[in-house]
């Protein structure tokens, strides 16, 4: 059949070009005479004739191109729009439109781009004169024709699902008219019986009247029929939909399946809750017999109002009329039940713009800093009401900070899942076989963040594909499953968020990396480095060694531009891998971005302000303990913690207290301790980036403003940490830039 | 004996597509090109169907099935209507005048198969 279809083809291709000839004659005569009808009627069936024949050969773009145009018409044809003479223009833009795609199809072409944007165009123009027309009126009847148009499809579309086993029960009583009206029941008997097997037909004959009053034109019979068959109630029912009109139908389903019901139910989505419709959906019961009970419940339901009974259920009414059987409305119900249940727990949502959040988050910061100056000032006239009147305002200003911060916290779930296409068509790209495995997706963090670590991320999975994941021969021959396996993974850990992307591949080659920094003279021959060292190196500028540049990365763009991205989070980035089964790379970031909870802590007559999330405790330093002059390590409890006095680190002029305290900080498993001269407590801080002047200190965070107007810096803990543990040297000017500034 | 399906529309590509796939089903054909010429392939021979458009030229599918109502010989003649998706009224007209089945426009053969088949069996 479809070798024929050539032919027709090459039909529509002239049978179009012609009609499209004539609704341009027709269009140019109706630009002196738009009143004729004919001439209108004439330009309809042009659009109308394409549109039906272009449908037959699934030529899509027509259709819907050419369907706004037949709807402009129509209304035109219905008198519901009055022929403009903009029109003319427009049909004929049509018109040639039509012509050009017409053409295309002669030339066996797809439509380009230029004439898809001519079409979208000129769709867009024509429905603009549609909103424009629409009345009420001409509103509902285009639903209802919507709804109309659905019958007939799925009762021709469907078929394919089979639901069900076991006996269908048919009982048909027809119309007296159905013969005249050219149905016969026989041809209904017969299509059934192409849908499954008609097990037993019983002939009901009770309206045959005595021959001698019998009008042979007219249909006395009616049938009972029990029939087997694997079609869905939909396709069973589409055998009546000519004649259901004239006659009564009724179809009761099998009971057989109850079980596959049972389950249809249960799979069903939340969001249908009337009961009616889920027995639809789920194929047990068809739209027409729910109407019709429907309209039993409602008349039973008159009644008993008048009897003062309870009205009927629509599940009682459906078991009663047989239409359903009663367990499977049972299992519908505790669906429901369940549907509902869920719903409760179901968060409403609201789309707030973005910038009023930030807006908020400002306020909120500006409300944090006033709230501590209350507090100090307090404390300052010790007026005791006044000094607990500010406690339970600082409390309740804690509490509006933390609802105004979750605000902007998202999952990063939507993140991660939007690396399920890049390693999808990455690894097609590569011609390796990955699977994505995400783990943590309901962790949440602020949504600024979320944004700016969507590149990085980006970045090292594309390193991962590409150099982490070996090629399957290579997994294979290494005794490693063919499937490369990439992790992303999400969680809390103090205060931070840490994002890891894991994966089975080959892992870093220590000494390549390690002769590539000496090639570039990052590392000096024979220098020692540890294995946390050797990998930082990967994070340099310009280093790179893949063996060979690829097309997605290898380019020695990347790792530092990672760092660096990172780095502007408040967060740090580091990797582990283990030559021969993976490498895994670690980003750490601050929950938000805005507000910390702080601990202050003075030195000389600066103040300073650790996150109180890193802060492991804070001990006195006896005098006893002190560590020796230029010695980095105290003994806490036995154990060693490597530590760095404010004073030295920041060059603090004048001499140090005789009590000093030290506080223990930790970031990524590591210790370190801070010695200071006081410690002030807790402190809700404000963070106010630096400026770009000051980008370059390592150790400082940012600055907050205090409740006495004063400024006091962010320790930066991670930078801490690592330079006290790492003891490379600090920035000697840093006290006098910060001073300068 | 193979059943003999008339099918009316004013487009030529969409009858010749729906002649194929009938003949393929295993029906026989006529073809009529709008009312007017459909009324004279009604000459005395057996059809089983009719299918036919609505909005054709010189005799509108509704005024066809009105006059084929008329004829002694076809008034039993089950009639598929071709309607559109916006010719809800149509579809109403065309009931009343007598063609009880439809098949929206525009379909796919399968589809007109489909619809065929619950009135007349090859």
């Amino acid at each position: 059949m479809t070798d024929h279809f050539e032919d027709p083809l090459q039909t529509f291709i002239a049978e179009s070009r012609e009609l499209l000839q004539q609704m341009e004659d027709a269009l140019l005569e109706v630009e002196g005479n738009a009143d004729d009808p004919e001439t209108i009627n004439a330009i309809f069936r042009a659009a109308h004739t394409i549109k039906g024949s272009a449908g037959l050969f699934s030529l899509d773009h027509i259709v819907a191109f050419t369907h706004v145009a037949e709807s402009v018409l129509d209304r035109i044809r219905a008198h519901q729009l009055a022929f403009e003479p903009a029109f003319g223009a427009l049909f004929l833009e049509v018109c040639d439109q039509l012509g050009a795609l017409i053409d295309g199809l002669a030339a066996g072409e797809a439509p380009d781009d230029a004439i898809s944007a001519r079409s979208t165009a000129l769709t867009a123009r024509l429905q603009a004169v549609l909103d424009r027309g629409a009345t009420p009126g001409a509103q509902s009847a285009g639903t209802d024709a919507a709804v109309a148009g659905n019958p007939a499809e799925h009762l021709m579309a469907a078929g394919a699902d089979t639901v069900a086993s076991g006996l269908w029960h048919v009982s048909m009583r027809p119309g007296a008219d159905l013969l005249r009206n050219g149905m016969d029941p026989l041809s209904i008997l017969n299509y059934l019986g192409t849908l499954g097997e008609i097990v037993s037909l019983e002939t009901v004959i009770g309206g045959v009247p005595p021959l001698s009053a019998l009008d042979p034109e007219t249909c006395y019979l009616g049938f009972d029929l029990s029939f087997a068959s694997q079609a869905d109630a939909a396709t069973v029912n589409g055998a009546f939909d000519f004649v259901r009109e004239d006659s009564l139908v009724r179809i009761i389903p099998p009971y057989g399946p109850l079980d596959d019901y049972r389950a249809l139910v249960r799979d069903l989505p939340d969001d249908k809750l009337l009961l009616g419709e889920m027995l639809v959906r789920c194929g047990s019961l068809t739209a027409d017999e729910l109407a019709l009970a429907l309209r039993t419940q409602e008349a039973r339901a008159e009644a008993c109002q008048i009897t003062g009974e309870l009205p009927p259920l629509i599940g009682e009414v459906l078991v009663e009329q047989q239409l359903v059987d009663a367990p499977l409305v049972d299992a519908a119900l505790d669906h429901q039940q369940e549907a509902r249940k869920a719903r409760a727990g179901e968060p409403t949502l609201i789309r707030v713009d973005a910038a009023k959040l930030d807006q908020l988050i400002n306020l909120v910061g500006e409300l944090i800093i006033a709230g501590a100056g209350a507090q100090l000032v307090a404390r300052r006239v010790k007026v005791p009401a006044l000094v607990e009147a500010t406690g339970v305002l600082s409390r309740l200003v804690e509490d509006v900070r933390d609802s105004a911060l979750n605000l902007r916290m998202v999952q990063i779930g939507a993140t991660f899942s939007r690396f399920r296409r890049v390693v999808r068509d990455v690894a097609a790209e590569l011609g390796k076989d990955i699977q994505l495995d995400i783990r943590g997706g309901e962790t949440e963090l602020d949504k600024t963040v979320v944004e700016k670590i969507g590149d990085p991320l980006t970045h090292i999975v594309r390193n991962a594909l590409d150099h982490g994941i070996e090629p399957a021969d290579v997994r294979a021959a290494r005794g490693k499953p063919r499937q490369g396996r990439l992790s992303l993974n999400a969680y809390h850990e103090s205060g931070s968020i840490v994002i890891e992307v894991s994966d089975d591949g080959g892992g870093l080659r220590k000494e390549r990396i390690l002769q590539k920094a000496v090639e570039r003279g990052l590392v000096g021959e024979g220098q020692v480095l540890s294995d946390k060292e050797i990998f930082g190196l990967v994070f340099e500028p310009g280093f790179s060694t893949a063996a060979q540049v690829s097309n997605l990365s290898g380019r020695g763009v990347g790792m530092d531009v990672v760092k660096r991205n990172i780095l502007a989070l408040r967060g740090t980035v580091d990797l582990d891998s283990v030559e021969g089964q993976g490498t895994t790379v670690r980003l750490r970031l601050p929950l938000t971005l805005a507000i910390i909870e702080g601990f202050l802590i003075g030195a000389g007559s600066a103040s300073y302000v650790v996150p109180l999330e890193q802060v492991l405790e804070c001990i006195e330093l006896p005098e006893k303990d002190k560590p020796e002059q230029g010695a980095s390590y105290l003994n806490l409890r036995g154990e060693v913690l490597p530590f760095v006095r404010l004073r030295d680190l920041f060059d603090i002029p004048g001499e140090a207290p005789r009590r000093e305290n030290v506080v223990v900080v930790q970031y990524a498993g590591e210790r370190a301790g801070l010695v200071v001269d006081q410690l002030f407590g807790e402190f809700q801080t404000v963070i106010k980036p630096l400026g770009k002047v000051f980008s370059h200190i390592r150790c400082i965070g940012g600055s907050t403003i205090l409740g006495s107007g004063e400024v006091a810096l962010i320790l930066d803990v991670p930078g801490l940490v690592r330079q006290v543990t790492e003891r490379q040297p600090v920035s000697r000017h840093l006290s006098s830039t910060l001073s300068a500034a | 004996m193979a059943k003999t399906i008339l099918i009316v529309d004013d487009s030529a590509s969409l009858r010749q597509v729906v002649a194929i796939a009938l003949r393929g089903a295993g029906y026989e054909v006529l073809e009529g090109c709008d009312g007017r010429d459909a009324l004279g392939k009604l000459d005395g021979r057996k059809v089983h169907l009719i299918i036919s458009d609505v909005n054709m030229p010189n005799m509108d599918g509704i005024s066809f099935v009105k006059a084929v109502k008329q004829l002694p010989a076809y008034r039993f003649t089950p009639v598929i209507m071709l309607t559109t998706e916006a010719g809800e009224d149509k579809k109403r007209e065309g009931q009343a005048a007598g063609a009880k089945a439809w098949v929206v426009k525009p379909f796919q053969p399968q589809q007109m198969l489909g619809a065929v088949a619950k009135l007349v069996l090859p």
